[in-house]
């Protein structure tokens, strides 16, 4: 057979074929990351929180523990660590039952309400108001904070629920938070839904949280 | 120049990556390799004359 | 554009002109609430507790996101009997589905304007507002949109089956249907926000940085061929060749927004790799209409649609940088962990959108307005050149002034005070965070002045021209050219 002079470079059916190629294989890759990675992120259950197992999303009754965010060397940046029992609400034995409805309430409300477009929730949404990621960990929300003393209460869900309901009332900047009707239930829901997302572990986002003071006349 | 694994689960993306770029060099390979078997085969069509379209 | 004077002859043509129609009026919505949400950043009393910054700002991202897809549907219906060489099938389904498009889009931003939120219920999610960044639409609305999509691409399918399937057509359908598909992974309901998130990006970056990017390639290069005659076989091969890097990069390059969402560590590699090869197919494209510009311009062709063609050229530049490098800047994971979540984002979002999405669709809008009065040579008029000139000023303007602001907020609400409540007013009221919303403010105002002048232009270019073109050619009767295209 004679060699003929070709190009496949200029060939439009090369590229057709190729362009077929990458485009199923980089979809049936990505469907196996997501296989891969959708388990990962589901929510643990109780019994496994009970003893003690490595976990991405805790599950419900995370809410009644301690959460705090600590450096951990081997995994190279902060992790949220799950503590002993902690009262929310003044209680710390939420069943599954009651706790998965608390925070299925609580997401609901967030949807409802669009607070995701003013605020980050694991750092997508709007950048109006702080990202929420962390906020349950927020040193502005514990007893060294402005607003337990403003509302008048002595927790941090209690002061976060109470705020939630009458946010202008609250101002600590000129740029405040609306009402938006959030009844009392819904604030309860609310708070348990940003502890949960507080004990979600994100890599190390954000880092160094609540490690730092404030820098050099940064104002 | 293996990293130890760190993760929160061990999974098969996870040990591939603990090498120096193992995880990309997989995932790259597998896209990109078969394009030469793509290429060689249009280039054998076109020597025998086949028309491209 | 308004005007009822047509020389259209197909019917699919005409449709897309109402999509056209409905698509400047969003544009408008799109900027305004843009403008009352940076005014906002300024004035935080502004509207307060009236028009709130998350409803401007839910206002803002919809009316874009939803005058692109009419300008999208629209320039379809516009290219399909010029391609296929045959009336739509199933246009009498076509119109009636604008209409229920239309409709339900007006009652959607009746609800957010009007009654903004609702209690936390499923009840909200359905009939209010389903409350995840750009996909707000109530569920009711999501699958009318499906049931409209689904209606328009039956139609495209039907068409192209039974008239001829070019190459980009072919590229068009495969590209549309996966676009529609993608819709349905955002539109379930879950208490784990990882999980939601997980499944939200499948939507928003596969629209965006995949099947978003391929239709601008396919829409590109129908553009070069009519407006500069540019060879078919050698625009359908870029095309390919773009849609396999495209889909090669933007695919996986989806890793890069599993980072921080709770998903596994390996995507940090995957989404930091894929996604720094996202801006090489936009730089192909920019290459690509360059090239043929050069190319053609060397055998003396005229661009037959000067506009349209410049906003060809915006579009390759503002894809290239907005989308390519603005995202690249922050697309690692070192440096993202610092700048996710702050100011760097909207800066990359207002170039990447206008840049890769507006200004193609805006050249299609001459293009369908040079069909609309045929009109033989479509030349810049005054308020076309202010038009073009003042938006990408201002467009340019507010990514700089965002880019600055995202700078700082990194540096001083993330590394200076570990990003809690303190450190995020710490930033906000940072004196360079307010001169940098100031500068995003004085932009957003050049482009709206830049929109005016660009709408003016739309709704007057086409008789003006169309009446020169008719002086033109009663004056040199005996020209041939002039008379051909006229009679």
């Amino acid at each position: 057979m004679e060699e003929r002079p070709t190009s496949v470079w200029g060939s439009t059916r090369f590229w057709r074929k190729s362009a077929g190629w990458v485009t199923g294989v980089s979809a049936l890759l990505l469907i196996w990351l997501s296989a891969d990675t959708v388990p990962q992120i589901s929510m643990r259950s109780a019994e496994d929180l009970d003893a003690g197992k490595p976990m991405r999303v805790p599950p419900p009754t995370v809410i009644n523990h301690k959460i705090t965010y600590e450096f951990d060397a081997r995994r190279g940046h902060e992790i949220p660590i799950i503590g002993e029992k902690e009262a929310f609400f003044g209680r710390n034995d939420y069943s599954e039952e009651e706790a998965n409805a608390l925070l299925t309430h609580g997401k609901l409300t967030v949807q409802a309400k669009n607070c995701m477009s003013c605020h980050t929730l694991l750092g997508n949404g709007g950048y109006y108001a702080p990202d929420l990621t962390k906020a349950w960990l927020d040193p502005a929300w514990s007893d060294q904070g402005p607003y337990m003393a403003m509302t008048g209460t002595t927790s941090r869900e209690e002061a976060m629920a109470k705020f939630l309901m009458k946010p202008s009332t609250y101002p600590t900047h000129a740029r405040r938070m609306p009402e938006l009707g959030i009844t009392e239930d819904e604030a309860k829901a609310v708070v348990a839904f940003l502890k949960h997302m507080a004990s979600i572990d994100t890599n190390g986002f954000p880092r160094n949280f609540a490690k730092i003071n404030g820098g050099v006349n940064a104002k | 120049m293996i990293d130890p694994f760190t993760d929160v689960f061990p999974s098969f993306f996870g040990m591939l990556n603990r090498g120096p770029m193992t995880l990309t060099i997989f995932l790259h390979s597998l896209i990109v390799l078969p394009m030469f078997f793509i290429y060689f085969s249009e280039k054998k069509k076109l020597q025998r004359g086949e028309p491209d379209d | 554009m308004l005007s009822k004077y047509s020389e259209v002859k197909w019917e699919s043509q005409k449709l897309a002109i109402n999509y056209f129609r409905v698509a400047i009026i969003l544009f408008l919505a799109n900027l305004l609430f843009g403008l009352l949400a940076a005014i906002q950043y300024l004035y935080p009393n502004f509207l307060f507790e009236i028009i709130d910054f998350s409803i401007n700002r839910t206002l803002h991202i919809n009316a874009l996101v939803v005058w692109l897809l009419y300008a999208m549907i629209g320039a379809v219906y516009w290219m399909l009997p010029e391609e296929t060489g045959i009336e739509t099938v199933g246009i009498g389904l076509g119109k009636l589905l604008f209409y229920i498009l239309t409709a339900a889009i007006a009652v959607v931003v009746l609800v957010f304007l009007l009654i903004q939120v609702g209690a936390g219920d499923i009840k909200s999610i359905w009939l209010i507002n389903e409350g995840r960044e750009y996909l707000e639409a109530p569920r009711w609305a999501d699958i009318g949109i499906v049931v409209v999509v689904l209606g328009f691409l039956a139609n495209v399918f039907l068409t192209a089956f039974k008239g001829r399937r070019t190459g980009i057509l072919t590229v068009l359908m495969f590209d549309l249907l996966a676009l529609a598909g993608l819709y349905l992974a955002g539109m379930f309901f879950t208490k784990n926000i990882s999980m939601d998130q997980f499944w939200w990006w499948w939507v928003i970056h596969l629209w965006v940085e995949a099947t978003w990017e391929v239709y601008v390639a396919a829409v590109v290069g129908w553009g070069l061929i009519k407006t500069l005659g540019a060879n078919r076989k050698i625009v359908e091969m870029w095309i390919w060749i773009e849609l396999a890097m495209l889909f090669g990069s933007g695919i996986l390059g989806l890793g890069h927004h599993y980072f921080w969402i709770g998903t596994p560590e390996y995507w940090w590699e995957i989404g930091a790799l894929f996604s720094a090869l996202e801006p090489v197919p936009l730089i192909g494209m920019f290459v690509h209409v360059i090239y043929d510009w050069g190319k053609q311009a060397g055998k003396q062709h005229e661009i037959n649609n000067k506009p349209a063609f410049a906003w060809f050229v915006v579009n390759t530049f503002g894809n290239f940088l907005g989308a390519g490098v603005w995202g690249f800047m922050h697309t690692l994971p070192q440096i993202n962990i610092y700048t996710h979540g702050t100011q760097w984002t909207p800066a990359h979002g207002h170039l990447a959108f206008y840049g890769a999405y507006a200004a193609i669709l805006i050249g299609m809008m001459y293009i369908v307005v040079q069909g609309k009065y045929g009109i033989r040579q479509m030349r810049f008029t005054a308020a076309g050149k202010w038009g073009i000139s003042l938006l990408t000023i201002g467009l340019i303007g507010m990514t700089m002034a965002l880019t600055i602001a995202g700078y700082q907020q990194s540096m001083i609400e993330r590394a200076e005070f570990g990003s809690t409540w303190a450190g995020y007013f710490a930033a906000q009221n940072s004196h360079w965070m307010l001169q940098a919303m100031g500068w995003r403010l004085a932009m957003g105002v050049v482009t709206m002045l830049g929109f005016v002048f660009l709408f003016k232009d739309l709704l007057t270019i086409g008789p003006k021209l169309k009446a020169e073109e008719a002086a033109g050619s009663t004056a040199n009767a005996n020209a041939p050219a002039g008379a051909a295209a006229t009679a």
